[in-house]
Protein backbone atom coordinates (compact mmCIF):
# COMPACT_ATOMS: atom_id res chain seq x y z
CA UNK A 1 0.00 0.00 0.00
CA UNK A 2 1.69 3.71 -0.68
CA UNK A 3 1.66 6.11 1.83
CA UNK A 4 1.21 9.10 -0.36
CA UNK A 5 -1.02 10.82 2.38
CA UNK A 6 -1.31 14.21 0.42
CA UNK A 7 -2.62 12.64 -2.32
CA UNK A 8 -4.88 10.13 -0.95
CA UNK A 9 -4.33 6.80 -2.67
CA UNK A 10 -5.93 5.79 -5.67
CA UNK A 11 -6.89 2.35 -7.04
CA UNK A 12 -6.86 1.95 -10.77
CA UNK A 13 -7.80 -1.82 -12.62
CA UNK A 14 -7.08 -1.67 -15.70
CA UNK A 15 -7.86 -4.12 -18.85
CA UNK A 16 -4.74 -6.00 -19.44
CA UNK A 17 -4.94 -5.26 -23.34
CA UNK A 18 -5.56 -1.55 -23.40
CA UNK A 19 -5.52 0.48 -20.31
CA UNK A 20 -2.67 -1.72 -18.70
CA UNK A 21 -0.30 -1.16 -21.60
CA UNK A 22 -0.64 2.25 -21.25
CA UNK A 23 0.17 2.45 -17.30
CA UNK A 24 3.19 0.58 -17.90
CA UNK A 25 4.39 3.13 -20.71
CA UNK A 26 4.12 6.06 -18.42
CA UNK A 27 5.67 4.17 -15.53
CA UNK A 28 8.43 3.56 -17.44
CA UNK A 29 8.22 7.03 -18.17
CA UNK A 30 7.89 8.21 -14.88
CA UNK A 31 4.45 9.24 -15.27
CA UNK A 32 2.17 7.46 -12.91
CA UNK A 33 1.99 8.77 -9.72
CA UNK A 34 3.33 6.94 -6.48
CA UNK A 35 -0.42 7.54 -4.99
CA UNK A 36 -1.83 5.37 -7.82
CA UNK A 37 -2.22 1.10 -7.17
CA UNK A 38 -2.49 0.07 -10.96
CA UNK A 39 -3.86 -3.65 -10.80
CA UNK A 40 -4.32 -5.65 -14.04
CA UNK A 41 -7.31 -7.50 -15.12
CA UNK A 42 -7.49 -9.96 -17.89
CA UNK A 43 -10.33 -8.22 -18.82
CA UNK A 44 -12.39 -5.66 -16.76
CA UNK A 45 -16.21 -7.52 -17.18
CA UNK A 46 -14.10 -9.62 -14.32
CA UNK A 47 -14.13 -6.91 -12.00
CA UNK A 48 -16.51 -8.02 -9.01
CA UNK A 49 -18.34 -5.25 -6.73
CA UNK A 50 -16.75 -6.79 -3.99
CA UNK A 51 -13.52 -5.92 -4.99
CA UNK A 52 -14.46 -2.39 -5.48
CA UNK A 53 -15.21 -2.32 -2.70
CA UNK A 54 -12.67 -4.47 -0.72
CA UNK A 55 -10.17 -1.38 -2.52
CA UNK A 56 -11.72 1.26 -0.30
CA UNK A 57 -11.67 -0.79 2.63
CA UNK A 58 -8.10 -1.14 1.93
CA UNK A 59 -7.90 2.30 1.86
CA UNK A 60 -8.43 4.15 -1.46
CA UNK A 61 -9.60 7.42 -1.46
CA UNK A 62 -10.71 6.73 -4.85
CA UNK A 63 -11.10 3.50 -7.62
CA UNK A 64 -11.05 3.56 -11.22
CA UNK A 65 -11.57 0.70 -13.68
CA UNK A 66 -10.25 1.73 -17.39
CA UNK A 67 -11.66 -1.19 -19.88
CA UNK A 68 -11.80 -0.87 -23.51
CA UNK A 69 -13.95 1.45 -25.48
CA UNK A 70 -17.39 -0.42 -25.47
CA UNK A 71 -17.23 -1.62 -29.58
CA UNK A 72 -13.19 -2.83 -28.93
CA UNK A 73 -13.24 -4.97 -25.75
CA UNK A 74 -11.80 -8.44 -26.76
CA UNK A 75 -14.25 -10.36 -24.81
CA UNK A 76 -17.56 -8.04 -26.62
CA UNK A 77 -19.41 -6.90 -23.32
CA UNK A 78 -16.64 -6.94 -20.73
CA UNK A 79 -15.89 -3.23 -20.42
CA UNK A 80 -19.80 -2.52 -20.33
CA UNK A 81 -20.71 -5.03 -18.10
CA UNK A 82 -17.42 -3.28 -15.48
CA UNK A 83 -19.47 0.01 -16.10
CA UNK A 84 -22.51 -1.65 -14.59
CA UNK A 85 -20.78 -3.12 -11.89
CA UNK A 86 -19.28 0.60 -11.52
CA UNK A 87 -22.77 1.86 -11.60
CA UNK A 88 -24.07 -0.68 -8.67
CA UNK A 89 -20.84 0.85 -6.79
CA UNK A 90 -21.48 4.11 -7.27
CA UNK A 91 -25.35 3.03 -6.01
CA UNK A 92 -23.54 1.25 -2.54
CA UNK A 93 -21.43 4.33 -1.65
CA UNK A 94 -24.16 6.53 -2.24
CA UNK A 95 -25.99 4.85 0.50
CA UNK A 96 -23.21 4.51 2.74
CA UNK A 97 -23.27 8.28 1.98
CA UNK A 98 -20.14 8.16 0.45
CA UNK A 99 -19.74 10.52 -2.81
CA UNK A 100 -20.36 8.12 -5.66
CA UNK A 101 -17.57 10.25 -7.42
CA UNK A 102 -14.92 8.59 -5.45
CA UNK A 103 -15.36 5.30 -8.42
CA UNK A 104 -15.63 5.70 -11.93
CA UNK A 105 -15.05 4.13 -15.24
CA UNK A 106 -12.56 5.14 -17.95
CA UNK A 107 -13.13 3.79 -21.62
CA UNK A 108 -9.64 3.58 -23.59
CA UNK A 109 -8.60 2.61 -27.10
CA UNK A 110 -5.80 0.45 -27.22
CA UNK A 111 -2.36 2.37 -27.44
CA UNK A 112 -3.89 5.41 -25.98
CA UNK A 113 -1.88 6.81 -23.27
CA UNK A 114 -3.72 10.54 -22.61
CA UNK A 115 -7.02 8.95 -21.13
CA UNK A 116 -5.01 7.08 -18.58
CA UNK A 117 -3.33 10.06 -17.62
CA UNK A 118 -6.67 11.95 -17.89
CA UNK A 119 -8.49 9.49 -15.46
CA UNK A 120 -5.86 10.09 -12.63
CA UNK A 121 -5.74 13.80 -13.17
CA UNK A 122 -9.81 13.81 -12.66
CA UNK A 123 -9.49 11.33 -9.94
CA UNK A 124 -7.14 13.49 -7.96
CA UNK A 125 -8.91 16.33 -8.80
CA UNK A 126 -12.28 14.59 -7.35
CA UNK A 127 -11.00 13.16 -3.96
CA UNK A 128 -9.22 16.74 -3.68
CA UNK A 129 -12.11 18.68 -3.13
CA UNK A 130 -13.33 15.98 -1.05
CA UNK A 131 -12.88 15.02 2.69
CA UNK A 132 -10.81 12.33 3.32
CA UNK A 133 -12.48 8.38 3.57
CA UNK A 134 -9.47 7.52 5.47
CA UNK A 135 -7.55 8.96 8.24
CA UNK A 136 -3.97 9.21 7.93
CA UNK B 1 -38.15 -19.46 -6.71
CA UNK B 2 -38.76 -17.10 -3.78
CA UNK B 3 -37.45 -13.49 -4.64
CA UNK B 4 -35.96 -11.17 -2.59
CA UNK B 5 -34.36 -7.76 -2.51
CA UNK B 6 -31.60 -6.21 0.09
CA UNK B 7 -32.92 -4.05 2.48
CA UNK B 8 -31.11 -0.39 2.10
CA UNK B 9 -28.08 -0.32 3.82
CA UNK B 10 -28.87 2.24 5.82
CA UNK B 11 -31.50 0.39 8.05
CA UNK B 12 -29.11 -2.55 8.08
CA UNK B 13 -26.44 -0.63 9.77
CA UNK B 14 -29.33 0.81 12.01
CA UNK B 15 -30.35 -2.55 13.14
CA UNK B 16 -27.09 -3.29 13.60
CA UNK B 17 -25.92 -0.15 15.08
CA UNK B 18 -24.86 -1.85 18.73
CA UNK B 19 -23.52 -4.61 17.10
CA UNK B 20 -19.30 -5.08 17.93
CA UNK B 21 -19.22 -8.79 15.99
CA UNK B 22 -21.54 -10.01 13.24
CA UNK B 23 -22.00 -13.05 10.72
CA UNK B 24 -23.21 -12.42 7.42
CA UNK B 25 -25.26 -15.63 6.87
CA UNK B 26 -25.80 -16.33 3.16
CA UNK B 27 -28.22 -19.18 1.70
CA UNK B 28 -27.65 -21.13 -1.42
CA UNK B 29 -30.80 -21.36 -1.79
CA UNK B 30 -33.45 -19.23 -4.20
CA UNK B 31 -32.00 -15.90 -2.85
CA UNK B 32 -28.09 -17.45 -4.21
CA UNK B 33 -30.13 -17.66 -7.86
CA UNK B 34 -31.95 -14.88 -7.78
CA UNK B 35 -28.64 -13.14 -6.78
CA UNK B 36 -29.16 -11.38 -3.42
CA UNK B 37 -28.21 -13.46 -1.01
CA UNK B 38 -25.40 -16.01 -2.25
CA UNK B 39 -21.70 -16.15 -1.58
CA UNK B 40 -20.95 -13.01 -3.96
CA UNK B 41 -23.71 -10.95 -2.13
CA UNK B 42 -22.64 -11.69 1.07
CA UNK B 43 -19.05 -10.59 0.08
CA UNK B 44 -20.35 -6.83 -1.08
CA UNK B 45 -22.46 -6.72 1.93
CA UNK B 46 -20.09 -7.13 4.50
CA UNK B 47 -17.63 -4.90 2.90
CA UNK B 48 -20.30 -2.22 2.30
CA UNK B 49 -21.16 -2.59 6.16
CA UNK B 50 -17.79 -2.50 7.57
CA UNK B 51 -16.80 0.59 5.00
CA UNK B 52 -19.85 2.22 6.44
CA UNK B 53 -18.74 1.41 9.82
CA UNK B 54 -15.59 2.79 9.36
CA UNK B 55 -16.59 6.03 7.94
CA UNK B 56 -18.95 6.41 10.83
CA UNK B 57 -15.89 5.76 13.54
CA UNK B 58 -17.52 2.59 14.70
CA UNK B 59 -15.77 -0.16 13.00
CA UNK B 60 -16.98 -3.29 13.37
CA UNK B 61 -15.66 -7.31 12.78
CA UNK B 62 -17.58 -9.06 10.33
CA UNK B 63 -17.03 -12.96 9.33
CA UNK B 64 -18.86 -14.07 6.20
CA UNK B 65 -20.72 -17.53 5.92
CA UNK B 66 -23.05 -19.15 3.31
CA UNK B 67 -25.38 -22.54 4.57
CA UNK B 68 -26.18 -24.80 1.65
CA UNK B 69 -30.01 -23.36 2.78
CA UNK B 70 -31.43 -21.98 5.48
CA UNK B 71 -34.68 -23.55 5.83
CA UNK B 72 -33.52 -27.27 6.56
CA UNK B 73 -32.59 -28.28 10.14
CA UNK B 74 -29.47 -29.96 9.24
CA UNK B 75 -27.70 -27.28 8.15
CA UNK B 76 -28.35 -25.04 10.96
CA UNK B 77 -26.75 -27.07 13.31
CA UNK B 78 -23.94 -25.79 13.10
CA UNK B 79 -25.17 -22.38 14.25
CA UNK B 80 -26.44 -23.42 17.40
CA UNK B 81 -23.04 -22.83 18.74
CA UNK B 82 -21.06 -21.24 16.08
CA UNK B 83 -24.29 -18.04 16.26
CA UNK B 84 -23.38 -17.31 19.96
CA UNK B 85 -19.55 -16.27 19.17
CA UNK B 86 -21.84 -13.11 17.76
CA UNK B 87 -23.69 -10.24 18.83
CA UNK B 88 -25.90 -10.88 15.60
CA UNK B 89 -26.98 -13.19 12.56
CA UNK B 90 -27.50 -11.11 9.65
CA UNK B 91 -29.34 -13.54 7.61
CA UNK B 92 -29.44 -13.05 4.22
CA UNK B 93 -32.13 -16.36 3.47
CA UNK B 94 -35.29 -14.88 3.05
CA UNK B 95 -37.56 -14.86 5.56
CA UNK B 96 -38.50 -18.48 6.27
CA UNK B 97 -34.54 -19.02 7.04
CA UNK B 98 -34.87 -15.82 9.30
CA UNK B 99 -38.08 -17.64 10.81
CA UNK B 100 -36.07 -20.92 11.41
CA UNK B 101 -32.83 -19.53 12.96
CA UNK B 102 -35.04 -17.90 15.34
CA UNK B 103 -37.34 -21.33 15.83
CA UNK B 104 -34.07 -23.65 15.94
CA UNK B 105 -31.18 -21.41 17.24
CA UNK B 106 -33.10 -19.51 20.36
CA UNK B 107 -30.02 -17.58 21.84
CA UNK B 108 -28.82 -16.35 18.33
CA UNK B 109 -29.94 -12.97 17.51
CA UNK B 110 -30.98 -13.28 13.92
CA UNK B 111 -31.60 -10.16 11.87
CA UNK B 112 -33.14 -9.89 8.38
CA UNK B 113 -30.84 -8.44 5.88
CA UNK B 114 -33.02 -8.95 3.08
CA UNK B 115 -37.22 -8.02 2.19
CA UNK B 116 -38.91 -11.48 1.04
CA UNK B 117 -40.66 -10.45 -2.04
CA UNK B 118 -42.46 -12.76 -3.85
CA UNK B 119 -42.31 -16.09 -5.72
CA UNK B 120 -40.92 -15.64 -8.77
CA UNK B 121 -39.46 -16.42 -12.51
CA UNK B 122 -36.41 -15.26 -13.78
CA UNK B 123 -36.60 -13.24 -17.44
CA UNK B 124 -33.40 -12.34 -17.99
CA UNK B 125 -29.62 -11.56 -16.51
CA UNK B 126 -31.16 -9.67 -13.58
CA UNK B 127 -35.17 -9.33 -13.85
CA UNK B 128 -37.79 -11.43 -11.98
CA UNK B 129 -41.04 -11.49 -12.38
CA UNK B 130 -44.41 -12.65 -9.92
CA UNK B 131 -45.73 -15.96 -11.79
CA UNK B 132 -47.54 -17.48 -8.16
CA UNK B 133 -49.05 -16.14 -4.95
CA UNK B 134 -49.05 -19.57 -3.29
CA UNK B 135 -52.57 -19.18 -2.38
CA UNK B 136 -52.93 -22.81 -2.17
CA UNK B 137 -56.15 -23.70 -4.58
CA UNK B 138 -54.57 -23.90 -7.93
CA UNK B 139 -56.54 -23.08 -10.27
CA UNK B 140 -54.32 -22.93 -13.33
CA UNK B 141 -55.64 -25.99 -15.15
CA UNK B 142 -58.64 -23.03 -16.00
CA UNK B 143 -57.00 -19.90 -17.06
CA UNK B 144 -54.15 -21.91 -19.59
CA UNK B 145 -51.34 -21.95 -17.32
CA UNK B 146 -51.76 -18.11 -16.35
CA UNK B 147 -52.02 -17.11 -12.96
CA UNK B 148 -55.37 -14.72 -12.11
CA UNK B 149 -54.26 -14.43 -8.23
CA UNK B 150 -50.26 -13.93 -8.63
CA UNK B 151 -50.92 -11.90 -11.83
CA UNK B 152 -53.83 -9.85 -11.85
CA UNK B 153 -53.76 -6.51 -9.89
CA UNK B 154 -57.22 -7.58 -8.31
CA UNK B 155 -56.75 -11.28 -8.46
CA UNK B 156 -60.09 -11.48 -10.01
CA UNK B 157 -61.26 -15.39 -10.41
CA UNK B 158 -63.88 -14.19 -13.48
CA UNK B 159 -62.01 -11.29 -15.68
CA UNK B 160 -60.60 -9.16 -17.40
CA UNK B 161 -62.02 -6.16 -15.15
CA UNK B 162 -63.84 -3.23 -16.97
CA UNK B 163 -60.05 -1.14 -16.88
CA UNK B 164 -57.85 -2.98 -18.99
CA UNK B 165 -56.83 -1.12 -22.18
CA UNK B 166 -55.40 -2.60 -25.08
CA UNK B 167 -54.56 -5.70 -23.02
CA UNK B 168 -52.26 -3.59 -20.29
CA UNK B 169 -53.71 -3.34 -16.86
CA UNK B 170 -55.25 -0.56 -15.37
CA UNK B 171 -53.55 -0.42 -12.05
CA UNK B 172 -50.39 -0.40 -14.05
CA UNK B 173 -49.94 0.04 -17.97
CA UNK B 174 -46.29 -1.46 -17.86
CA UNK B 175 -48.22 -4.96 -16.86
CA UNK B 176 -50.03 -7.34 -19.38
CA UNK B 177 -53.37 -7.78 -18.31
CA UNK B 178 -53.35 -11.32 -17.25
CA UNK B 179 -56.79 -12.29 -17.85
CA UNK B 180 -56.52 -10.59 -21.72
CA UNK B 181 -54.12 -12.91 -22.10
CA UNK B 182 -56.27 -15.65 -20.49
CA UNK B 183 -59.25 -14.92 -22.73
CA UNK B 184 -57.04 -14.56 -26.20
CA UNK B 185 -54.99 -18.33 -25.14
CA UNK B 186 -57.96 -19.83 -24.29
CA UNK B 187 -59.74 -18.96 -27.45
CA UNK B 188 -56.83 -19.51 -29.52
CA UNK B 189 -57.19 -23.02 -27.75
CA UNK B 190 -60.69 -23.58 -28.63
CA UNK B 191 -61.24 -23.79 -24.61
CA UNK B 192 -63.24 -20.82 -24.46
CA UNK B 193 -66.31 -22.11 -22.51
CA UNK B 194 -63.82 -21.92 -19.45
CA UNK B 195 -64.41 -18.73 -19.99
CA UNK B 196 -68.08 -19.04 -19.93
CA UNK B 197 -67.74 -20.61 -16.51
CA UNK B 198 -68.60 -18.55 -13.63
CA UNK B 199 -65.76 -19.09 -10.74
CA UNK B 200 -67.04 -18.71 -7.22
CA UNK B 201 -66.07 -16.70 -4.68
CA UNK B 202 -62.19 -17.82 -3.95
CA UNK B 203 -62.24 -19.76 -0.47
CA UNK B 204 -58.97 -17.86 0.96
CA UNK B 205 -58.21 -20.03 3.56
CA UNK B 206 -55.79 -22.07 1.86
CA UNK B 207 -53.71 -19.01 0.50
CA UNK B 208 -52.96 -18.28 4.73
CA UNK B 209 -56.03 -16.39 5.87
CA UNK B 210 -56.94 -19.24 8.34
CA UNK B 211 -53.47 -19.00 9.90
CA UNK B 212 -49.70 -20.29 9.38
CA UNK B 213 -50.26 -23.12 7.04
CA UNK B 214 -48.53 -26.75 7.39
CA UNK B 215 -48.33 -29.44 5.01
CA UNK B 216 -47.60 -33.39 6.72
CA UNK B 217 -46.64 -36.27 4.35
CA UNK B 218 -47.55 -39.31 7.02
CA UNK B 219 -45.06 -41.55 4.50
CA UNK B 220 -41.77 -39.67 5.24
CA UNK B 221 -42.46 -38.59 9.29
CA UNK B 222 -39.69 -40.46 11.18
Amino acid sequence: MNNNHQIGRIAAFCCNYTASVATDTLREAGLIPESLDVKKLPCTGRIEVRVLLDAFEQGAEAVFVAGCRADECHNLSGSRRAEKRVGYTKKLLKELGIDPDRIEMFFVHYGETQPVVEAVREMTARISKLERLHST
Amino acid sequence: MIIAEQKPLDEILEMISGVEKLLVLGCRGCVAVCSTGGDKEVGVLASALRLGRKKAGKPIEIDEATYVRQCDPEYLEPLKEDGEKYDAVLSMACGVGVNFIADRCPDVNVLPALNTTFYGANLSSGEWAEMCAGCGACVLHLTGGLCPVARCAKSLSNGPCGGSVGGRCEINPDVPCIWHQICEKLTGRKQDQLLREIVPIRDWRPSGHGGPRRRIREDLLP
